[in-house]
């Protein structure tokens, strides 16, 4: 190694180290720390004193009513993601692209702007309109002519989900809607143009031309559902009330929050919540690899 | 034209017209179901709590139409929040409480200087009442003030919300400032200098972090950052902040800089310029586009981020302003119309600066999504 490069690694290491500090201590570090809590019985409680007790906070979790609950409460915001946001995106974006629509601009900014609102805010107004003689009921009473109905979703667990899938397609459709439009942008004209003179109608144009053209775009966007669905906390947390509401609403990053910062009483708190969380990635990661494996076997040529 | 376009173009234009109506009422309807909530949300911030019970939908009256109003005269209880100083200006004063707005509450309530009053007002009694119209015109201009805005000024002080918005500020600004800061120097030094393998770890290492969120690890964080004292800090919030937004910052930085011609580093280098040096005035203009979106996204993600601040701040003087804003909403004493206020107050900064750079916005968000 010449001296010229010692000192030039020493520029590298320079430019490097500020930020991979910072990165090392607060991002990696935990990684390691949160797997280490998770496997064993770390109580806060008494200073902090632990051993090894293995998978059992694992063993615990599976044995946990609230745990299955709060998973099938994110597989139906996983659904309402992949199953409702995206396609009606898609469709969004497509009638922008054809330029089916006078004054796009507009639209198109009012459909994306509730991404750039606070969620907390979003659940906040969503949680107002939906309670029991908000607002929504008011207009249930309207339309309904009876003066005393109310609002009960929010209420009731087997139909809390309902609002809050549609609050979470009412704040995450246009963010899909611009990412397809982005695409859809890069698509070639000539060849819809081609298809047009060739007689194609515009559902055709969509399904034989357009959509197959997208299926990168579309795993995309799935892989960021799923992510974003799994460690979604905001929306549902602010959409809910402490105690039984929150509880019938719950998804896991909620479980996992009440169970290390609010369940003081619970020595396993930090251990137990760690393994909530590790699970959480654990299934994102399974979810992504599983959209990809889906989408390779439709495709065979591969997506890239 | 081909025959085969003629028989095309004969039956579409029933299909394209009924299409065109199909994608009217869906947009219409999708900017109504936008923009409702938000007017609605608007207006009846300016509604008294009164009012949001009796119709929720009516626009805001009570408020403004306040010129007849009646007052009760009440003593100074613990409750009364005073709106002067009483050691800078120990003026006698009259208090009296609105008697339609939270009656009884104690939380509408004005201090009469008594010497500026007329002899009639002077003489009243606890429990006497007046209207607003009976007292001098600087104080009925006063007083209509005070009532219009009741919600926001009430929301404003009660909710803290000077410290929880410069928090806010702090937080996003001062983390993506040195998140652009130190990334883009990681980015310079893995595309610029030549070291491929050592570009590859780091690539690698901190490409790791875009497949973890601040919620994965926020045990961790926790018990770590207590350990050190830097849990109810802005040191410590904003060192998370920083640290998560590297990931993205590294990649589109150290993408976009590849593409830039070596030479002119070269040329920079050999002219006697330093590699600092060089970084900052050839390099780091050339990349405004990747600066602009990184901070667009990790600016707009550190507003309205949540749980951090939520678990890390246990003092209100660490507080962000979606967490001041939830915790205000779920006080019991909390006025509806207050609540209301505080979520018009928590909107309207992101909403201006949405109106007035829509499209850059989006488009940094696009190429933030679509890259990562």
């Amino acid at each position: 190694m010449t001296k010229r490069d010692r000192n030039l690694l020493w520029i590298f290491f320079g430019f490097v180290t500020p930020g991979m500090v910072i990165y090392l201590l607060i991002v990696a570090y935990p990684i390691f720390y949160s797997v280490w809590l998770s496997l064993t019985d770390f109580n806060p409680n008494s200073g902090g004193s632990w051993n090894f007790v293995g998978f059992s906070n694992y063993a615990i979790m599976f044995r946990d009513p609230f745990f299955w609950h709060a998973l099938k409460n994110n597989m139906i915001v996983i659904a309402v993601s992949a199953l409702g946001q995206i396609p009606i995106g898609f469709i969004l974006a497509f009638i922008l692209y054809r330029k089916m629509v006078k004054a796009e601009g507009f639209f198109q900014a009012m459909v994306f702007l509730p991404q750039f609102l606070s969620t907390i805010v979003i659940g906040l107004l969503w949680k107002r309109m939906f309670t029991a003689n908000g607002p929504v009921a008011r207009l249930i009473q309207l339309f309904s002519g009876n003066p005393d109905a109310q609002f009960t979703m929010m209420l009731d667990s087997s139909t809390v989900m309902i609002p809050i899938g549609f609050a979470l397609i009412w704040i995450y459709t246009g963010f899909y809607m611009i990412i397809f439009l982005a695409n859809l942008q890069k698509i070639d004209t000539n060849l819809i143009e081609a298809a047009k003179i060739d007689g194609a109608s515009e559902p055709q144009i969509f399904t034989k031309i357009i959509v197959p053209m997208l299926a990168g775009t579309i795993l995309v966007s799935t892989i960021l559902a799923i992510a974003g669905s799994l460690k979604g906390f905001d929306l549902i947390f602010s959409m809910t009330t402490q105690g039984l509401q929150r509880n019938n609403a719950m998804v896991l990053p909620i479980f996992m929050y009440q169970t290390a910062f609010q369940d003081y009483s619970n020595p396993l708190r930090f251990a137990y919540g760690a393994a909530i969380s590790n699970t959480i990635v654990v299934i994102s990661m399974a979810l992504i690899l599983f959209s990809n494996w889906v989408s390779r076997k439709l495709s065979p040529q591969g997506v890239e | 034209m081909n025959p085969v376009s003629v028989v095309g173009e004969r039956h579409n234009p029933a299909v394209a017209v009924i299409g065109k109506i199909i994608s009217y009422l869906v947009f219409i309807g999708w900017a109504l179901l936008t923009i409702l909530p938000l007017f609605w949300l608007g207006y009846s911030s300016l509604k008294s709590n009164e009012e949001l019970t009796r119709d929720i939908y009516a626009f805001p009256r009570d408020l403004f139409d306040n010129a007849e109003d009646e007052y009760r005269v009440i003593t100074a209880d613990l409750n009364t929040i005073l709106d002067y100083d009483p050691v800078e200006d120990p003026r006698e004063r009259i208090i009296v409480e609105s008697t339609s707005i939270a009656p009884g509450r104690r939380l509408m309530v004005h201090f009469l200087v008594k010497e500026e009053m007329p002899p009639e007002i002077q003489a009243l009694e606890v429990g006497d009442t007046l209207r607003v119209s009976q007292l001098p015109s600087d104080w009925q201009r006063r007083i209509s003030r005070k009532t219009r805005w009741f919600n926001y000024t009430s929301a404003w002080t009660r909710a803290g919300m000077t410290t929880k918005f410069l928090n806010s500020v702090l937080y996003a600004g001062g983390s993506t400032f040195l998140i652009i800061f130190f990334g883009m120097m990681m980015s310079f030094a893995v595309s610029k200098l030549p070291f491929r393998r050592l570009s590859a770890v780091v690539l690698g290492v901190v490409g790791i972090g875009y497949l973890l969120s601040i919620n994965s690890v926020i045990i961790p964080l926790f018990l770590m950052l207590t350990g050190v004292g830097l849990t109810d800090t802005h040191l410590g919030i904003m060192l998370v902040y920083i640290a998560f937004g590297f990931p993205m910052a590294l990649l589109l930085g150290s993408q976009f800089m590849r593409g830039l011609p070596s030479s002119l580093l070269e040329s920079a280098t050999i002219d006697g310029a330093s590699y600092f040096q060089a970084f900052w005035r050839i390099i780091m203009p050339m990349t405004t586009p990747v600066v602009i979106t990184v901070s667009i996204i990790s600016g707009l993600g550190i507003w309205n981020e949540f749980l951090l601040v939520l678990v890390f701040a246990s003092s209100e003087a660490t507080k962000s302003l979606p967490v001041g804003v939830y915790s205000f909403s779920s006080l019991t004493g909390t006025q509806l119309g207050w609540q209301l206020a505080a979520l018009v107050i928590a909107t309207i900064p992101v909403v201006t600066i949405y109106l007035l750079y829509s499209k850059q916005l989006t488009k940094g968000v696009v190429a933030g999504a679509v890259k990562g």
